[in-house]
């Protein structure tokens, strides 16, 4: 097999012009953890247009939970009134039932105007106030929010102060419900004895992380609490249990970072590759795929799909350049990835899609939307992918199945696309 | 004290100006705007509003720190310019800059640099830290009549017989199905629809409202500024029986059509309307004085269905909460600590309602979407609330979710729930079906359950009574008592919600 250039190597002016970014509002991440935490009333400090519209997301994906924000109009800013507001809400939220956590999510125009954090209560009757700064002109991605959110709720609530647990990990990232039970059943199996996901439901999930011996997380945005864990001593393992490759390197670092019996977990990691090989046997992909959402955990999926035995020639990401995403990046190109886009626009995946044409496309909705116009098969990789199982077997079963499946159902692409484009008033059956 | 918001209901005049700008092909929008203000306006909200996988002719100028930090936006608007114009993507039409909270945080007023853009190109300072969704449609539809409309409009003669529409606009909440009725009516009276500003127009075509010899507006929210502008008479778009037969009557007048509009109500009653009047005679219409209503809409709406529902089918109305919401008027706080206090029968309202009725455990209330925000498809053109089709429809939903309450009200074996469980089949019967006789309630036992139903809705309360009885019942056999007491149905009562 033969590859073209990295397109990096191209002059410069034939990179495609990028204008249309692609990423959610970036602040969505931070509020969509903030919001599934049980007892945790997010405070809003934004002007109205974007209270709406991320109130609007958070009530489609995040939680049935009502939010309270401060009112900031021209009257509000204008009198210097923004730290004024967001006390009286957070008065407001302070009286829901259970609450016991309340984010204060500053926006744009609050950190443009300035909310100065020791104006701010640190608790209002039992429960805590952590400030959340998550502007969406400095943090460009919505996977890097849910670390600025993440962290901030671990630097108040972390309880470092008690004893240590040595055989407890973190697993960091937000997964399908039923990865963190696998992940927890083979790590069991190895000599942990518990594990803790981050972020879940659970506010006090958070205060019992500070007492874990060691944090893995299973995605590579998480670079905030990565420097806190390090900063409490708490060592990272590297990686992430996805594909059969990724899973035995995982388990083994696992098995290093927590001190558990060699053998023990050379037997379980190896268990756990050939029961992978044999998924990777006996469901080979066929076809060519590009990977293109804004998660933060496309190489990770990308990854998994070139093991299966498709070809991935491109895949983009909205989170930017990182050593924590370059192990990935580097097993990819070795294995026929042409390339790797960060921070990508529309117009990159775009030039991709003319590029290389591929089988099947897992991508954000206005890239989606047009490789179905071409009548490519394409799906919404937030609400496809990112929402089935996908670490270890178990995952890696149910994410490759569905690909499968997906890739042998073009049909009805092309008769969409039969029908809406083309030239033929009627489609002959 | 500040003003506090729970649960937003209008969005600002920033995405006032997106949602009304970009419905028309032939404009393009650079929006001054850091990436979110781009990605929830034009792709994350309007693919569950308006069903439509992005908005393709807007690109955002990406505010970031160095932009916030000092340097302004006029070199990242003037970058994003230079990008659309060199891949070609604003040939043939007409560029618009539109200011977003941000940009106006940061007081960046680009009136001067738009100049230096491509010919034609203009800013729009959209007001966005003041200006609410409504007060944006109105005052954008004004000034694009202003800029690209009136002076073309010079000289264009009226042509009799037809009629401007004035709006919807993207985000508006069912507006295919409420356009597509109220052109069927303009219709009806014997006139001809003209432009449609700016759902179903070009830019370019706005003059032409010049010729309509009536407007109608779509809105009470918006669109009244440009109606007066344009000095023609104009009509507000009907709801309810009396609203839509007014408005016939009236546009026949003004477009001299009299008596086709009264042939067309008669025909109306024969045809459309018929379903109403079959549903009122019915049995159906018995159910509706024991049906209450809570709305929370915009103001065209809300007024809308509080007529008809409430004056003209005599539904009891709990509550009426407009949107805009106007001082005195009743805020989302209120309607929520309704909510939890006693929920409607039937609830009109967006999803704010929709998690007040899931915290209040409101299950036997029948939701009906009303009002953005909140996902909903509504590209048939067959759910309209507006219009004789409208009344049709509305009925139509609530019998049918009378139906649906009902035919959970009917009871179901219990063994086929025992069985889906494991048990084996054959085995005994649930307690409760076998219990030979009625159990004994005391008076404040009885007094105590009758409470809790009163606090629901009436059609619900018939399985609730039964299945509340059950409850506490089957409580009191554990316990060996002989009659149900007050502490015991305390006991149970207080674990069930409503």
């Amino acid at each position: 097999m033969t590859f073209k250039a990295d397109i990096e190597l191209k002059p410069k002016n034939e990179k495609p012009c990028q204008l249309h970014p692609q990423s959610m509002c970036p602040a969505f991440g931070s509020l969509r953890i903030l919001t599934r935490l049980e007892g945790s009333h997010p405070v809003m400090a934004t002007d109205t247009g974007c209270l709406y519209g991320l109130t609007f997301v958070t009530h489609f994906y995040g939680a049935r939970k009502s939010i309270v924000a401060a009112h900031l109009g021209t009257e509000e800013l204008m009198a210097g009134e923004v730290v004024e507001g967001t006390r009286a809400a957070i008065e407001v939220a302070a009286k829901e039932p259970g609450c016991e956590l309340i984010p204060v999510v500053s926006l744009c125009v609050a950190e443009t105007a300035g909310l100065p954090e020791e104006m701010l209560p640190k608790k209002i009757g039992d429960a805590e106030v952590v400030l959340v700064r998550v502007p969406a002109y400095a943090i460009h991605s919505h996977p890097e929010a849910k670390d600025i959110a993440t962290e901030a709720l671990l630097s108040r609530l972390a309880d470092v102060k008690s004893e240590k647990e040595r055989k407890t990990l973190v697993l960091l990232g937000e997964v399908f419900p039923a990865d963190p039970l696998s992940i927890d059943t083979v790590l069991r199996k190895m000599g942990v004895e518990q594990t803790i996901t981050l972020p879940g439901r659970s506010i006090e999930d958070f205060r019992r992380a500070g007492r874990a011996a060691a944090l893995a997380p299973l995605h590579p945005f998480y670079k905030k609490t990565m420097a806190l864990f390090r900063s409490w001593d708490k060592p990272i393992v590297g990686g992430a249990p996805v594909g059969a490759s990724g899973s035995y390197a995982w388990l083994k670092a696992v098995g290093n970072t927590l001190d558990l019996d060699p053998k023990l977990v050379n037997d379980v990691a190896e268990e756990e590759r050939e029961k992978a090989q044999a998924i990777l046997n006996a469901q080979p992909l066929s076809g060519r795929i590009i990977v293109s959402g804004y998660e933060g955990t496309e190489l990770a999926y990308a990854r998994m799909l070139v093991e299966a035995g498709a070809e991935v020639p491109y895949v983009s990401t909205s989170i930017g350049a990182d050593p924590l995403v370059l192990p990935d990046e580097l097993w990819l190109k070795q294995r026929g990835t042409q390339m790797v886009t960060y921070r990508k626009s529309l117009e990159d995946d775009m030039a991709a899609l003319e590029e290389f044409k591929p089988d099947l496309v897992f991508g954000t909705t206005p890239f989606c939307a047009e490789a179905k116009q071409r009548g490519i098969p394409a799906l919404y990789f937030t609400n496809q992918l990112a929402s089935r199982p996908f670490f270890l077997t178990t995952g890696m079963a149910a994410t490759i199945g569905f690909v499968k499946q997906t890739l042998e159902r073009k049909n009805p692409y092309t008769f969409m696309h039969d029908f809406f484009e083309g030239d033929e008033e009627v489609v002959h059956g | 004290m500040a003003k506090v918001i729970r649960d937003l209901a209008d969005t600002s005049s920033y995405w006032a100006a997106v949602w009304t700008m970009c419905a028309m092909p032939d404009v393009h929008v650079i929006c001054d705007a850091p990436i979110g203000c781009f990605n929830l306006v034009a792709t994350a909200v309007p693919d569950y509003t308006d069903s439509i996988p992005h908005i393709e002719n807007i690109t955002p100028s990406v505010i970031r720190d160095e932009e916030v930090g000092g340097a302004g936006t006029g070199e990242a608007v003037k970058r994003t310019y230079e990008g659309l114009r060199d891949e070609g993507m604003i040939d043939g039409k007409t560029l618009i800059v539109v200011s977003t909270a941000e940009s106006e945080m940061i007081g960046s007023d680009l009136t001067d640099l738009v100049t230096q853009l491509g010919e034609g190109t203009t800013f729009f300072h959209s007001e966005s830290l003041s200006d609410d969704e409504h007060v944006g449609r109105d005052r954008v539809l004004q000034w694009l009549w202003e800029n690209y409309g009136a002076d073309a409009a010079q000289g264009i003669e009226v042509e009799p017989g037809l009629v401007n529409i004035i709006g919807p606009t993207f985000g508006n909440f069912n507006s295919p199905s409420d356009l597509h009725e109220v052109k069927r009516l303009i219709e009806g009276v014997g006139g001809r629809v003209n432009i449609v500003f700016p759902y179903e127009c070009n830019l370019a075509d706005i003059a032409q409202l010049a010729k309509g010899q009536v407007t109608i507006i779509m809105y009470k929210e918006f669109g009244h500024t440009l109606a007066e502008t344009l000095g023609k008479p104009y009509l507000y778009a009907p709801m309810g029986i009396q609203g839509t037969t007014n408005f016939i009557k009236e546009l026949g007048d003004l477009l001299g059509t009299s008596d086709q509009a009264d042939a067309f109500i008669r025909n109306e009653k024969k045809t459309t309307l018929q379903a109403v009047w079959d549903l009122w005679r019915g049995p159906q219409s018995d159910w509706f004085s024991t049906l209450t209503v809570g709305i929370v809409a915009t103001k065209t709406y809300a007024e809308g269905l509080k007529e008809y529902l409430g004056d003209e089918l005599g539904m009891p109305i709990s509550f009426v909460a407009k949107r805009p919401q106007k001082v005195g008027e009743m805020g989302n706080e209120e309607v929520r600590q309704q909510i939890h206090a006693k929920a409607p029968s039937i609830l009109y309202g967006s999803i704010n309602e929709r998690i007040y009725m899931s915290e209040a455990g409101a299950t036997r209330t029948t939701f009906m979407p009303a009002a953005f925000p909140g996902a909903a498809v509504r590209r048939a053109v067959g759910t309209p609330y507006m219009g004789y089709r409208g009344t049709v429809y509305i009925i139509q939903e609530i019998v049918n979710s009378l139906y649906d309450t009902l035919f959970h009200v009917l009871p179901v074996d219990a063994a086929y729930a025992q069985s889906r469980n494991g048990a084996p089949t054959g085995m005994s019967k649930p307690a409760e079906t076998t219990q030979i006789g009625n159990m004994p309630w005391s008076d404040d036992a009885k007094e105590l359950l009758n409470k809790h139903l009163e606090n629901m809705p009436y059609i619900g309360r018939i399985s609730a009574s039964r299945e509340y009885q059950m409850a506490v019942e089957s409580v009191a056999r554990e316990q060996g008592a002989t009659e149900v007491t007050l502490s015991i149905a305390e006991l149970v009562l207080a674990g069930q919600r409503e």
